[in-house]
């Protein structure tokens, strides 16, 4: 093609029946199916909980959704978005436009979850905080210069795998230990499906990576994991400090860290990296690890949705189903 | 790293590692044993209010307006302190930590703060029993025998409210029936306020509501149709519950055949506008024969409205059969209709289910023409297990009623399967539940809902179920839904139906009373009996013949000297059997589920009270697991199996709930529900969807995630 530069370049028509990473189809068909809104929630249904918790809990979880809400404000608007250019096939594009808009709908619902549950006076002050607040503002900027336009293509990917496989977790804690207290138990079904998708994401991006490193030379390999580790010290330094002064207050601190160190080696993990922190370090409250499993929970379908309906396959039945 | 296994853990901590398996893949049952005894250590004997002497606990419990006075003034203070030593001398204790923490948290009494506890279980199970054997000293120990022992559990509100002063009603479940009108309508809703106050579900039938763009008095498209009806139920619903102790919840039934029917469906669908999006009401559908008729042969399906159906036939839409109008209605040109594709309708119904698990679904002919008593049964409950008839009400301008009809309560138990066949007397156990059932239709009257009282009173129907079906299997080693399975679902189910029967009959002897229509039943003209007397339901295989050694089988003479027993005397109950989901209750009773089979080695239970919580299936250990396979290993069929065995001999409903993988598909939902409707199951609750977590993002060596 020997066309004018001004003209735009024309991507080609997305041919999901020829696919160079089988991934691709399987991850799409996971999070589609997956596809909810935070409607489905009957989350008014912890208004009486809610009422339960002292002011200082009320604005612990307040302030922990803010920070939660920021994260997947940077994830939908930039990290999706710049990962996209670095895309190898059409159909991982594809699924990081789904990325995305998910990151979209998360951050939605902790709208939802305030509307429900807290005067406008204390989520704008929530929201203030989250702001001003020194070590929430830090991670949010680390996270954003590698995703910087010009930035290494696998450093945004590491970044953005830490974002979702280990900086949401210090804020999804809170929920998780609620619900173990019978308490929030709608809200932590909400976060539950944030947190079955945020999984899914986590590990695409680390896979995608891991494809792409090993094309790399050692060298650049090195040099790549160095980077890796030296940000997740970054990054873990910020969230010890921010997990401090958010659960210092009602003592949880030490449980929240060891939370955080199991994610981290989660996240690195994703990345086919070995892991950091050694398991005595690592080794969560059972309540909270038995608590992020989504699947088949066995709820009293009239007080809550429950965190394990899909949308399904329809196929038309045939003659031969409907022999009687 | 999940290896310390120390009591520095909290209860909680440690009954959740039940979910996590320990470095040689076992799991970790004694964790969960360890949960129960420091709950109690760290939290009951603490918060518990001591008493030195029964006489002082009863005196400070009737003096401050805990427990009902006139309970307790039926019997002799020796007779207290016996039957309360008796049941103290059993030496009950929880063995599993949910079992423990959901008593505690909510069934026993509290003091009013909320913050201490003012009985243990021993103390509710001897209320219980005093309440409902109303100063027959015999009776009161057999209830509180056969509770305590495990073999009978009465539902949550009779268990949770009997013998307290300030309480609920003691009855599970409630239908209503709406007619066209603004009235009933009304009416309808203000009698869901009320009894939702009260506790227990109420399920309300829309079936004859006239559609969306219906005239009103003559004028085209004034009908708004069901859908803003909903949301006013979804709304009483949330506002009324029972002293806070249970959400108010709510079931809507509607005919496939009615005009809003797609309408209604999408009210759960994942992207449905808020304005029309229902939450927390539960749908059901009634489904005709003639659907699948024309299902089968690739029709289309007419809806009609049920306003001109009304003004055709001079009954409302729910009182005629559907299957055998359909060619006239089809015909008659004074109907309006409207059709879409019949295949196209089951396949929505499939998509809606993946959604959302809804809506249920009763089979109308197949509930009609097992129907034992005189009448039409148009719609189920909450739960999909009550299947009773009813009749119109109609009303004046200011509500009041111009004629009462009836409608439609429950009360329910449920038998431990386990418990009863290991018990010195099957027989009498069933009888005893049968009267302690009787007891609370005959001690409820419920006068806020008129229609509802004159249904009770008229109708004593109660529903015993029956739990603990997988866990009994599995500790026999019978697999669930092999053919042994099946045969012994059968053989026990005739079994309690003739009980069941023997009990009413007894009692309508006693009181020289029968049920208010028995003369039209089958009961009285002896049909109900054919199968009984024309075919032998006893063991013939050596595995059932085994597991039924020593206890007495009805045989085909019992059932014909039953059979002239009933005709003679007649029933005193109307209703007898309904096979509840039982939730709670079967934590409590240390069950399986209903006669489901497990949805998980460890169950994760949450609940809006006791939030998450790990469950190990009943008589599991880590010998026997082979015979835990779980729900979506067993598969559509040999639970439907199962499920047929039992449906011959119940006269209501089974809730009967259908398991997926995610990977299945609407048209595999289809065929599940063709095949139960063909080996003549009569409802279905929901369809559960379990979805395997991708790999590499799984939670690790969690027991309920590996399949």
């Amino acid at each position: 093609m020997k066309d004018t530069v001004t003209s735009p370049a024309v991507p080609r028509a997305i041919n999901w029946n020829r696919l160079q990473d089988e991934k691709d189809l399987e991850v799409w068909n996971r999070l589609t199916v997956n596809f909810w809104l935070p409607e489905k929630v009957p989350l008014s249904n912890d208004v009486q909980s809610w009422a339960t918790l002292t002011d200082a809990e009320k604005q612990l979880t307040i302030r922990v959704f803010t920070g939660l809400t920021l994260l997947d404000t940077i994830q939908n608007s930039v990290g999706a978005p710049a990962m996209m250019p670095d895309a190898q096939t059409p159909h991982e594009e594809s699924v990081l436009t789904n990325i995305a808009f998910m990151e979209a709908v998360h951050a939605r619902s902790y709208s939802s979850i305030f509307s429900t549950l807290c005067s406008t006076r204390e989520v704008d002050e929530a929201f203030r905080w989250s702001d001003e607040n020194p070590h929430l503002q830090a991670k949010a900027k680390a996270v954003l210069e590698t995703y910087a336009a010009g930035a290494d293509p696998l450093k945004r990917k590491i970044a953005s795998v830490f974002l979702e496989s280990f900086l949401f977790y210090s804020g999804f804690y809170l929920p998780m230990y609620w619900s173990s207290r019978a308490k929030l138990t709608n809200t932590a079904d909400l976060i539950r499906l944030i947190i079955r998708d945020e999984a899914v994401h986590g590990y695409y991006i680390g896979y995608k990576f891991q494809r792409a490193l090993e094309r790399e030379s050692a060298e650049r390999k090195a040099e790549l994991k160095d980077y890796a580790f030296s940000l997740l010290f970054e990054l873990y330094e910020i969230e010890a400090r921010y997990t401090e002064e958010l659960y210092d207050g009602i003592g949880l601190s030490e449980e929240v860290k060891a939370f955080l160190h199991y994610n981290a080696n989660k996240a690195l993990q994703n990345l086919g990296f070995e892991a950091l922190f050694p398991p005595e370090a690592a080794e969560v409250n059972p309540a909270i690890l038995a608590a992020l499993s989504p699947d088949s929970e066995n709820h009293d379908f009239f007080s809550g949705s429950g965190s394990s309906y899909v949308i399904g396959k329809a196929v038309a039945t045939e003659d031969e189903d409907w022999d009687f | 790293m999940l290896d310390r296994l120390n009591e520095t853990l909290d209860y909680h901590a440690l009954n959740a590692m039940l979910n996590l398996y320990d470095a040689e893949g076992n799991i970790r049952f004694e964790a969960d044993r360890m949960a129960a005894r420091q709950y109690f250590l760290q939290h009951v004997n603490q918060n518990t209010v001591f008493f030195h002497s029964l006489t002082e606990k009863l005196g400070y419990l009737v003096e401050e307006g805990y427990y009902e006075a006139e309970v307790l003034e039926q019997y002799q203070p020796a007779f207290l302190q016996k039957i309360w030593d008796a049941a103290f001398a059993k030496k009950f204790r929880f063995p599993t930590f949910l079992g423990a923490f959901k008593y505690y948290t909510s069934y026993t009494l509290k003091t009013r703060d909320g913050k201490r506890f003012l009985e243990r279980y021993e103390d509710r199970v001897v209320m219980v029993a005093l309440a409902l054997a109303r100063g027959d000293e015999g009776l009161a120990m057999s209830f509180m025998e056969e509770i305590l022992s495990g073999r009978f559990q009465p539902a949550t509100p009779t268990f949770l409210n009997a013998g307290k002063k300030s309480r609920g009603e003691l009855i599970s479940c409630f239908l209503l029936r709406i007619e066209d009108n603004m009235e009933s309508i009304g009416r309808a809703i203000n009698s869901s306020l009320q009894l939702s106050k009260r506790g227990g579900g109420v399920a309300l039938m829309l079936t004859n509501i006239r559609e969306a763009g219906a005239p009103i008095k003559g004028i085209e498209n004034q009908s708004s149709g069901v859908i803003p009806v909903m949301k006013l139920l979804e709304d009483s619903f949330s506002y009324a519950n029972q002293l806070g102790a249970r959400q108010g919840a709510g079931a809507v039934y509607l005919n496939a055949h009615h005009p809003d029917i797609l309408k209604f469906l999408d009210t759960k669908r994942e992207n449905a506008d808020e304005k029309i999006r229902i939450k927390t009401l539960s749908l059901g559908v009634v489904i005709p024969d003639v659907t699948f008729e024309l299902a089968k042969r690739n029709e289309p399906m007419y809806l009609f409205s049920p306003h001109d159906v009304q003004k055709v036939y001079g009954v409302p839409f729910s009182e005629i059969s559907v299957t055998e109008k359909y060619e006239e209605m089809v015909e008659d040109k004074r109907i309006r209709k409207t059709k879409i594709n019949a295949r196209a309708f089951f396949q929505t119904l499939a998509e809606i289910q993946f959604e959302s698990g809804y809506p249920y679904i009763m089979f109308e002919d197949t509930v009609n023409q097992m129907n034992p008593v005189d009448g039409r049964i148009t719609m189920s409950n909450l739960c999909s297990e009550i299947l009773q008839v009813s009749e119109a009400s109609e009303f004046n301008d200011d509500l009041s009623y111009s004629k009462l009809g009836t409608d439609i309560s429950c009360n329910l138990g449920s038998m431990n399967i386990a418990k009863t066949m290991d018990g010195p007397d099957f027989g009498a156990s069933i009888e005893t539940a049968i009267r302690a059932l009787t007891a609370v239709s005959e001690m409820s009257a419920i006068d806020s809902v008129p229609s509802i009282r004159r249904g009770n009173d008229e109708s004593r129907a109660i529903g015993l179920g029956q739990m603990n079906l997988h866990g009994y299997l599995a500790r026999e080693h019978v697999h669930y839904g092999s053919d042994e399975g099946v045969e012994f679902t059968s053989v026990y189910f005739a079994a309690v139906a003739y009980h069941a029967l023997r009990a009413s009959c007894a009692m309508a002897r006693e009181k020289g009373m029968t049920f208010k229509g028995f003369e039209k039943s089958k009961y009285a003209d002896g049909s109900f009996f054919d199968k009984y007397v024309t075919r032998d339901w006893l063991p013939e295989s050596e595995t059932v013949s085994k597991l039924f050694d020593g206890i007495a089988l009805p045989t085909r003479t019992d059932w014909e000297a039953l059979k002239s027993d009933v005709m003679e005397y007649g029933l005193y109950n109307r209703n007898l059997q309904a096979v509840p989901p039982t939730g709670s209750i079967s934590y409590i009773n240390n069950s399986t589920s209903s006669i489901h089979p497990i949805v998980s080695k460890i169950e994760i239970r949450k609940e809006g009270k006791i939030g998450r919580v790990y469950y190990p299936a009943a008589f599991m250990n880590n010998e026997n697991l082979e015979y835990y396979r779980d729900a979506y290993e067993i598969g559509p069929e040999k639970l439907i199996d199962t499920y047929a065995a039992a449906t011959e001999h119940v006269d209501q409903g089974l809730s009967l709930t259908l398991f997926f993988p995610a990977e299945a598909t609407t048209r595999d939902i289809n065929r599940a529900q063709i095949y139960a409707w063909k080996k003549g199951i009569k409802t279905i609750y929901y369809v559960r969807l379990r979805q395997t977590a991708l790999e590499g993002t799984e939670v690790q060596g969690c027991v309920s995630c590996t399949l």
